[in-house]
């Protein structure tokens, strides 16, 4: 069977994935015997910009108008579609202040020198195009990712864990710091995958994965604010990866 | 620890043994039927089943999913499994070409009490695709056919396109020791040589003894509903009446808990249940 | 059953002479009012006081993940070569997570034996210790707050010494191998045995009345009650992570990045998940979390009831301590039972 023709695609983000992908030094040679990577532009520098794709890999956010004619392009060119981390799965950090216009972000951070480019709040790949599956994180998991490849080698579209942090948090034996310590941490409604990596540090859960499916956004703020945390505190840290989340903007509004 | 079951040299219950497709029957849109053949010649004379059990298939590398068996026993060498494209698995299984390697564990299950069903009338009514299963059972008793008293099949689809079977099922419509009962909804070009209409009207063609019926029912939970409410206008005990269920069976074995209903497990107490069952399970259908 | 005398100053040198019957696992203090049960370098780190494990010994017979095969495409699935037969002393069990091994003892036996379970249950010794329930326990409500098997060798604190009763030939074993370490039993001990037993009964603070509850959980099952707790619930797993007797798990091919070859693995499951019971094609028969919150309470307390004679809740506490959302199972219980409720 040919290998699939693979591209791998940054919008806006700190390109965090594919510096994840690079870093996969031991496996490299494994994934090049799979894939047939035709357009990777941190990495390679002769890149193919036309031909058809089995898989685009695509990461960050998009932030400009121009990245959304050049994702359309992709997806064109693309039999499957992957968003690749928390800015491509949720809009991640870079949607984290999407009520504020994006005009007086510009005059803020930019100044005059603001008007020679164009932005618009910024959204998840999937509010322009259909992705097919997403890997998210930030950055990726390396496993998750390997894994994602090798089931989409198999003609397989990947599975990865549904359930939150928490299951993870559990199976590590990790003291509960939401409960024994009264921290604010997220892992109730962010989605596993990380192997609750911070948590088995001793540093509580900041969502940085996204919502799990069905997040009950509802409780996890009134655990939060029993344990004494402003609205305005759990707001913030709940806004600050996943801000286009359907759930934060359903549980938001409602107030 | 001395109260233990045995573990030595006993069989891993979830080992796959290898299974060769031997042909490829394609049925209607997204569905075809597989005969399966298992490699190992032991395996192969010595797996039976009943009609109504199932066995789990892993597609190697994508994962494991249960699916009825539609082959008759009395129909040895070769296992049929009547398969919708639905899922990851399935998916993976219509890729596959001719004589590709599978696993397949089982069979497992209760299947329909076939001993005690004998000396009877057999009402076999299906919807849709319940047929997979149900065909089973069909083969099943016309193989043995002196052991049943009358035997009745009602089958009912949207349109003929969707009929699972057909043409195997138009042949019986000549048989004089079965009554096969074959009803489309639409008809819209006439051309339909059986019944037209839902399939709860052909029970205007079928006189039903209580005393000596089983009924087995398999469809879409909307056919449930009528049809039962048919079968027990006519007197039939709850528990005469056997329905196929379909849960998440994971591990088949009673183990894994996916497929709990209430306080029975689909893989091991089922997935034939009496309507008996079905009233004193909550979330049963 | 035999009975003698280790007398705690005797205890380290006891411990230390059990791992020639295997590696040892014992309780151990992971931060302030946390333990969980870890393999023993140190004898010293050992806590046979203790209140519960974040996770029940279940995780050295159903680990959290293991490979059940390995795979390729011509040889098919291939039970893996580990070694299974590794010996265990598992030091300082309670008597509630005993009864949770039993439990999970009935679920893998029967028509099917899972052997992947056996062969480690067969393969770890169990030496019990007694304890103090703390608020959270109500082991007594359970009929777990004793045991009188599923162990090797069972320590009972009555202050100056444990009182140890011998259960098995192994457990008469691990006495003889070090049998200068015990003594004879004599009648202060017994009497300060009764007392210390009959002490314990006061320490309990909650009760789960179990009289007729399957009863009226059927009774209940409209209730709103499912409805109150599906609101609160996260639906993050850390109930059946942290039970003694959840034994659902989830199976999967994982495959190497070659897309071919790989392992079948099974992880812990929970019946909260979203995609517990979603079946191909999207048919979802528990897609509400009020439903899958009712069916965790209903299999605990009445199916397993209906299946196996008794609730399958061992009453460890580990569910009330650990729910961020703090949701009390005897709480719930009791407002179900409650006549005012409804």
């Amino acid at each position: 069977m040919a290998k699939p023709k693979v591209g791998v695609f940054g919008m806006t983000g700190c390109a965090g994935e594919q510096i994840v992908i690079l870093n996969c030094e031991d496996e490299l040679m494994d994934i090049l015997k799979v894939l047939d990577i035709r357009s990777f532009h941190t990495a390679m520098s002769e890149n193919d910009e036309q031909c058809d794709l089995d898989i685009a890999f695509v990461e960050g956010a998009v932030v400009q108008p121009e990245e959304e004619v050049w994702l359309k392009k992709i997806r064109k060119r693309s039999r499957l579609l992957i968003a690749l981390g928390t800015c491509a799965v949720w809009g991640g950090v870079a949607a984290m202040k999407n009520e504020v216009s994006p005009q007086r972000l510009k005059d803020e951070v930019y100044g005059p020198r603001g008007q020679i480019f164009k932005s618009i709040p910024a959204q998840p790949l999937h509010s322009f195009v259909k992705v097919d599956f997403s890997v998210s994180g930030c950055p990726i998991e390396k496993e998750q990712f390997l894994q994602a490849i090798a089931s989409l080698v198999h003609g397989d579209i990947p599975v990865l864990p549904k359930y939150a942090v928490c299951t993870e948090c559990k199976l590590n034996e990790n003291t509960c710091l939401l409960v024994e310590k009264s921290e604010l941490c997220l892992g109730p409604i962010t989605v596993a995958g990380c192997n609750a990596r911070c948590l088995s540090y001793g540093i509580p859960c900041c969502g940085c994965r996204g919502p799990v499916e069905e997040a009950n956004i509802a409780s996890e703020v009134e655990i939060l604010k029993e344990k004494g945390f402003t609205l305005g505190d759990i707001r913030n840290q709940l806004r600050t990866y996943a801000a286009p989340a359907e759930v934060l903007q359903t549980y938001f509004t409602k107030r | 620890m001395s109260n233990h079951p045995s573990t030595s040299g006993a069989d891993n219950i979830y080992q796959p043994s290898l299974a060769r497709i031997v042909r490829i029957l394609p049925q209607i849109e997204d569905h075809r039927l597989f005969q399966l053949r298992f490699e190992d010649s032991g395996i192969r004379q010595s797996f039976t089943y009943r009609p109504g059990q199932f066995v789990e298939l892993s597609l190697i590398g994508t994962g494991e999913a249960p699916i009825s068996i539609s082959s008759s026993p009395t129909r040895p060498e070769v296992i049929e499994l009547c398969v919708r494209k639905i899922g990851r698995v399935t998916e993976a299984l219509f890729r596959l070409p001719l004589n590709s390697l599978v696993g397949l564990r089982g069979p497992y299950g209760n299947g329909f009490p076939v001993e005690e069903m004998e000396k009877n009338n057999l009402l076999i009514i299906a919807g849709g695709l319940g047929m997979a299963p149900l065909r089973s059972l069909l083969w099943y008793a016309l193989d043995n056919r002196s052991k049943f008293k009358e035997i009745i099949l009602m089958l009912g689809t949207k349109i003929s396109e969707e009929m699972l079977f057909k043409y195997e099922l138009l042949s019986l419509l000549d048989r004089t020791d079965m009554k096969c009962l074959l009803t489309v909804d639409k008809d819209e070009e006439g051309i339909w040589p059986a019944q037209v209409g839902v399939v709860t009207k052909l029970f205007d063609a079928v006189k039903v003894d209580p005393e000596i019926t089983y009924a087995a029912v398999c469809g879409p939970p909307i056919m449930y509903k009528f049809v039962l409410r048919k079968l027990l206008e006519r007197n039939l005990p709850k528990d005469r009446i056997l329905m196929s269920l379909e849960r998440r069976m994971k591990c088949g074995v009673g183990k894994c808990g996916h497929c709990s209903i209430g306080y029975k497990y689909t893989c091991i107490d089922g997935p034939i249940f009496t309507y008996w069952d079905a009233i004193n399970l909550p979330e049963m259908i | 059953m035999q009975i003698v005398k280790l007398p705690k100053e005797n205890l380290d040198k006891f411990m230390g002479g059990l791992s020639k019957f295997g590696e040892i696992h014992a309780p151990i203090k992971k931060d302030e009012n946390t333990y969980l049960f870890s393999k023993i370098e140190d004898l010293s780190k050992i806590e046979l006081n203790y209140n519960r494990t974040i996770l029940p010994p279940k995780k050295y017979f159903l680990p959290p993940n293991e490979t059940m095969f390995r795979f390729s495409p011509e040889k098919g699935y291939e039970p893996p070569q580990d070694n299974l037969n590794k010996k265990y002393v598992l030091l300082g069990v309670h008597s509630c997570d005993i009864h949770g091994l039993k439990i999970l003892d009935l679920v893998f036996s029967g028509t099917y034996v899972d052997n992947y379970y056996f062969t480690r249950r067969k393969n770890t010794s169990i030496i019990g210790v007694s304890c103090i329930p703390d608020d959270m326990c109500f082991c007594r409500s359970m009929e777990t707050d004793f045991v009188e098997d599923g162990f090797d060798l069972f320590l009972s604190d009555i202050d100056d010494s444990y009182l140890v009763r011998i259960a098995t030939s192994l457990g008469d074993d691990m006495v003889r191998a070090n049998q200068s370490l015990f003594k004879e039993v004599d009648k202060e001990d017994i009497a300060e045995y009764k007392r210390k037993s009959n002490e314990r009964k006061n320490y309990f603070k909650i009760d789960l009345e179990l009289y007729n509850l399957p009863e009226i959980m059927d009774l209940e099952y409209e209730s709103k009650i499912w409805e109150e707790i599906g609101e609160k619930c996260l639906s993050c797993g850390t109930c059946s992570m942290v039970c003694p007797t959840c034994y659902c798990y989830d199976v999967f091919d994982q495959l190497n990045l070659d897309g071919k070859t790989g392992e079948r693995r099974r992880q812990w499951d929970s019946c909260l998940f979203k995609d517990y019971a979603l079946v191909a094609g999207g048919l979802n028969f528990r897609s509400e979390r009020s439903a899958r919150v009712k069916n965790r309470y209903f299999h605990k307390q009445r199916g397993f009831v209906a299946q196996y004679g008794r609730p399958s809740c061992v009453g460890c506490g580990r569910c009330i301590q650990s729910c961020p959302a703090k949701i009390d199972i005897v709480e719930v219980m009791t407002k179900i039972r409650s006549a005012s409720y409804e």
